[in-house]
């Protein structure tokens, strides 16, 4: 975590060169040691190339449940993000200790899908249209509000836990991750002139 | 000079149990004041270098705060019903490190009001309750506001709002920059009528005793600071006292029991080290600030032959009077974006509501303040209204969270007997201690209180231009972070667990400070009032030792 010329002008680019002078003196060494440990900890470690827990068949049914829940379109959605890949790694690691129950929920969901759509192998082999309105059915499950919470996680969680491939989520909801902004922050506070004290605001003419 | 290290058999001055917003004060302030203070804490001790920006450590993994595996916990409404053990947040959620929730708090830092140390004499007395008016005043407290303000670091405009207590001292740093939620609060207030003011914050806007300007990066809630801008006693009062060469910060060291002698007097604490081996601190006072609800645990895990309900609870009061603060919460959606994920939390806040307003129909007073929620993780899981939680009207949420922002109204609790912390009968602990029962219900002006406050954030959102506002369904409390009235100070010692000065009725040398010592809830964000109680005590409690009334 060294204040080093590299550092410093990577730092400067990551934070879009906005940065005040006068702040950024008083501040330096804090910041450079700030945006250096979490960058490390930020930079996308995760490999989307393989699965740790789910099967093919698994896989491409969570993946389909996590492309209705976020769909794909006009801007990417769960499946872009790798969500599945998020899915499959925090219950090969962080979370194993929820993977057998993880499993046998989704080996349940689909013997049910199986058993509602006979002659169709799997649920990601159903239409779109198909699966939302199967998942209609379902929304108030458990193993529905399940899948909804890791595809929330798996969209916008560090990209190193497998999910938000590219920060494809961070994208989506127009998040950046930076470890120091200056006003104005947005829109509405760009042209605000000031606090006006309540006595003189008593004093303007109406 | 470096901090104390104290050898086993050491009998030192004042053993401190917790290192949080009041634990890390009175540390400070009593090695300052020359006395030999070791100070345990249950959990780990963190760096700035520690803390990240990862939500799902954070607030999905629970990293900083407390683990229900090892620290297990159970909750019911009443009395009548079986508590069950908590799964997923904790119902007491606190952050066992050094600095305790001081390091991952929001830091929202406003003063009590007068009227909160009084109420009960303004109104007289609400039945079924045990609304009592505090035995100090705004008065006696303020200069410890102040000294909050000054020593912890708070920023600020004094006089902004027209509600605000009087103060001897303006803030010691300027306001934090305003935020578009802010800004748009701030519209919408002023168009109803209202008074939105900057909110106080305890982050340093601007360089403050060798520690960095907040640099806005937008991790505050449920995150440690790693620019040290976030007023945590872990980078403020923590290292002033190791720095007299008097006090010893002990991490991983979990307090089991208090022990008294025959005599009737503390003795010092049993503790379990990390490798789970027991040891005994000698100390001449045990002064407690474990948090609102581990405080009543301990002094009830405490109990021996001499006193069989508990320490200091003659009274039987302790762990009764829970108190949490309410909150509701607004979301809404405007035209351009306000990039919320940027900066602190809160920049605004409205206290019109502060006082107890009898035409309402009910007890209570709060405000509204602008803020975004938690982080994107958290908003897209919670803020969604029914109909839009998957799917295409989901994902079109998620794109809107660039301009949204969430109005949070904040409000009174009422201590009741019957809302309580005690000691699961069968549940224990991964060091075989009885696991930390919650029991309780909202009074029911507690929650039109807040539906009031909501109803206001609705209204000022729409005076703002909102495109859409909804609101979030006001539940009843399953818990939260605001820990208070379980050890509450009073001067009739049937009816409280501590003097006016902190010192418990039963047990000369045992001194209780934190939330617990709240007498009422105050409108929410206790800890500014939490330091400046401990700032209160830590003046008296030396004064005591130096005069040998200790």
């Amino acid at each position: 975590m060294d204040a080093s010329g590299t550092s410093r002008r990577s730092f400067l680019q990551a934070s879009g060169g906005t940065l005040g002078m006068a702040w950024l003196a008083a501040s330096w060494p804090q910041v450079v040691a700030a945006a250096e440990h979490a960058h490390q900890r930020v930079s996308d470690t995760a490999d989307r190339s393989k699965l740790r827990l789910l099967t093919p068949a698994q896989a491409r049914d969570v993946d389909a449940i996590a492309s209705q829940i976020v769909p794909s379109g006009a801007t990417p959605g769960a499946h872009e993000a790798g969500v599945v890949y998020f899915i499959d790694q925090v219950h090969a690691g962080l979370w194993q200790e929820n993977a057998a129950e993880f499993v046998a929920s989704l080996t349940e969901f689909q013997a049910k899908c199986a058993r509602h759509h006979p002659g169709v192998a799997q649920f990601a082999d159903l239409s779109f249209d198909d699966q939302t309105a199967y998942l209609k059915h379902l929304e108030h499950t458990p193993f529905f509000g399940g899948m909804r919470f890791l595809t929330v996680l798996g969209l916008l969680a560090l990209p190193s836990y497998g999910g938000n491939a590219d920060k494809l989520g961070w994208k989506l909801v127009g998040f950046v991750d930076q470890h120091a902004w200056q006003p104005p922050f947005g829109h509405y506070d760009a042209g605000y002139a000031g606090f006006v004290p309540y006595a003189k605001v008593a004093e303007q003419p109406s | 000079m470096s901090a104390r290290k104290f050898k086993p058999d050491d009998t030192v001055d004042f053993v401190v149990v917790g290192s949080g917003a009041a634990g890390g004060v009175m540390a400070r302030e009593l090695s300052q004041a020359g006395f030999e203070v070791l100070v345990l804490e249950q959990g780990p001790r963190f760096t700035a270098a520690d803390f990240r920006h990862d939500e799902l450590a954070y607030w999905f993994n629970g990293e900083l705060t407390n683990k229900l595996d090892t620290n297990p916990q159970t909750f019911r409404k009443t009395a009548a019903d079986q508590a069950q053990r908590v799964t997923e947040f904790p119902a007491a959620w606190y952050a066992p490190n050094v600095g305790g929730s001081s390091v991952h708090f929001t830091a929202n830092f406003w003063r009590f009001h007068e009227v909160d140390f009084d109420e009960r004499s303004r109104l007289g007395a609400i039945p079924g309750t045990t609304f009592s008016d505090w035995p100090i005043t705004y008065e006696e407290l303020e200069p410890y506001y102040t000294k909050v303000e000054w020593e912890v670091g708070v920023s600020g405009l004094a006089g902004a709002s027209p509600f605000d207590p009087w103060r001897s001292k303006p803030y010691p740093m300027p306001p934090l920059p305003v935020k578009s939620s802010g800004v748009l609060l701030e519209r919408g207030a002023r168009k109803m009528g209202w008074h939105p003011y900057p909110a106080p914050m305890a982050i340093a806007s601007v360089p403050y005793k060798d520690r960095a300007a907040c640099a806005h990066c937008g991790f505050c809630i449920g995150f440690g600071c790693e620019m040290q801008a976030k007023s945590s006693t872990l980078y403020t009062m923590i290292p002033e006292a190791e720095a007299t060469g008097r006090c010893e910060v002990r991490p991983l060291s979990y307090v089991s029991r208090i022990e008294t002698n025959a005599a009737g007097r503390a003795t010092g604490v049993a503790y379990f080290d990390q490798d789970r081996r027991e040891h005994f601190q000698k100390a001449r006072a045990v002064v407690v600030c474990a948090n609102g609800a581990e405080t009543a645990r301990l002094l009830l895990l405490s109990a021996n032959a001499k006193f069989p309900d508990g320490l200091a609870n003659s009274s039987g009061y302790v762990g009764t009077n829970l108190m949490f603060n309410t909150y509701a919460q607004i979301n809404a959606l405007f035209e351009h974006e306000l990039n919320e994920f940027k900066s602190a939390q809160v920049t605004r806040v409205v206290h019109d509501w502060y006082d107890c307003d009898p035409q309402r129909g009910f007890y209570g007073g709060g405000g509204i303040d602008s803020r975004i929620g938690p982080m994107p993780i958290a908003w897209s899981l919670f803020a969604p209204p029914p109909g839009r939680t998957w799917g295409a009207g989901f994902k079109s949420l998620l794109e809107a969270l660039p301009r949204a922002m969430i109005v949070a109204g904040h409000g009174t609790s009422l201590p009741l007997a019957t809302n309580r912390i005690d000691l699961d009968p069968e549940l224990k602990d991964a060091w075989g201690l009885p696991a930390l029962r919650m029991t309780y219900k909202d009074h029911p002006d507690d929650l039109a209180m807040v539906r009031y406050l909501q109803d206001r954030g609705v209204e000022s959102m729409h005076a703002a231009g909102a495109l859409e506002v909804w609101k979030e369904p006001v539940a009843e409390s399953t818990g939260g972070p605001h820990l208070l009235g379980t050890a509450r100070m009073g001067n009739d010692p049937r009816t409280s667990v501590v003097d006016k000065y902190h010192r418990s009725h039963d047990i000369r040398n045992l001194f209780v400070c934190d939330g617990s010592s709240f007498v009422t809830s105050g409108r929410g964000q206790p800890t500014m009032t939490i330091q400046a109680l401990a700032f209160r005590a830590g003046d008296h409690i030396a004064q005591f030792a130096r005069r040998g009334e200790i």
